[in-house]
């Protein structure tokens, strides 16, 4: 970033944050298509399970794709579907490589942060607009498997704490208070 | 001027007009408002209250038209919404007929 002010935000993640999180941006890296990274956690992880149970193959970029997650994070660009077709057809790619641009950032910011092996680490966000859009994406993705719709957060309440998904729902409010802050900085 | 020119005149305007695009940004439940704001001022260097606006507009409304131009300025902005998540469509410019 340009502006120098920006360039002195830290975050301080916890290990377990960071954990989690490194695994649904690699999660979300294997959906869009780039499997070429060996993962930094085994994918065992019950939160990757969560997430990825209909993890689907990378379609044809003039098909919509069937993944949920996929047609909300490379959605239609029109009402009809030839002309959707067509966009599609010249822009999926390089969309694709966008978002996995800034996933790929942030997996590295958090990398680093996780190779010093604290308990909580500060990470010197050198991007934070790529970080609020790399977060966005994620949250993008937990909605679409959590079935997250404007009156959520009284579903969330109504969970019964022994709901399998009440702790990935849990992760979802968690992102969205670290991209608020992220937002707040720029 | 004759009226043949005038004539000539209205169809190269009408003509302009079915070349007119929009750019309409959909509500969705996930988006935080900030980053909705945030994204129209970087994207389209909109003051900050007409950003503001714009998605109140979306949150309230359902949707917003948030560009209008040529259709290849408006596919550039909707590849540019979409790579900042926020869920965009484009469309030829109905003038408030629908």
């Amino acid at each position: 970033m340009a502006d120098p002010k920006s360039a002195e935000i830290t975050i301080t993640l916890s290990n377990d944050e960071l954990h989690i999180l490194i695994n649904l941006v690699e999660q979300l890296l294997e959906l869009l298509g780039e499997a070429n990274f060996i993962h930094h956690y085994q994918s065992d992880d019950p939160f990757a399970q969560l997430m990825f149970a209909a993890m689907g193959n990378i379609q044809s970029p003039v098909e919509q794709p069937e993944d949920p997650v996929l047609r909300r994070l490379l959605p239609n660009a029109y009402a009809d579907a030839e002309s959707s077709a067509e966009f599609r057809k010249y822009t999926e790619n390089s969309l694709r490589t966008a978002k996995q641009k800034h996933l790929f950032y942030l997996r590295q910011q958090l990398l680093s942060a996780v190779e010093k092996e604290l308990m909580k680490a500060d990470i010197q966000v050198t991007d934070p607009s790529a970080w609020a859009i790399a977060i966005n994406d994620l949250r993008l993705a937990l909605a679409v498997r959590l079935d997250i719709e404007q009156s959520s957060y009284e579903k969330y309440e109504l969970m019964p704490s022994g709901d399998p998904q009440k702790p990935l729902f849990a992760f979802y409010v968690w992102l969205g208070g670290l991209q608020e802050r992220m937002i707040s900085n720029l | 001027m004759s009226s043949q020119t005038q004539v000539e005149e209205t169809l190269d305007l009408s003509k302009f007009f079915d070349n007119l695009w929009v750019t309409i940004v959909w509500d969705d439940p996930v988006n935080l408002m900030n980053y909705v704001t945030y994204v129209f001022i970087k994207l389209f260097s909109f003051p900050k209250e007409k950003a503001h606006k714009l998605m109140m507009q979306v949150h309230t409304e359902g949707k917003a038209v948030v560009a209008s131009g040529s259709r290849e300025e408006m596919e550039r902005a909707v590849a540019q919404l979409h790579e900042h998540g926020l869920w965009a469509t484009l469309q030829r410019d109905d003038h408030g007929r629908s």
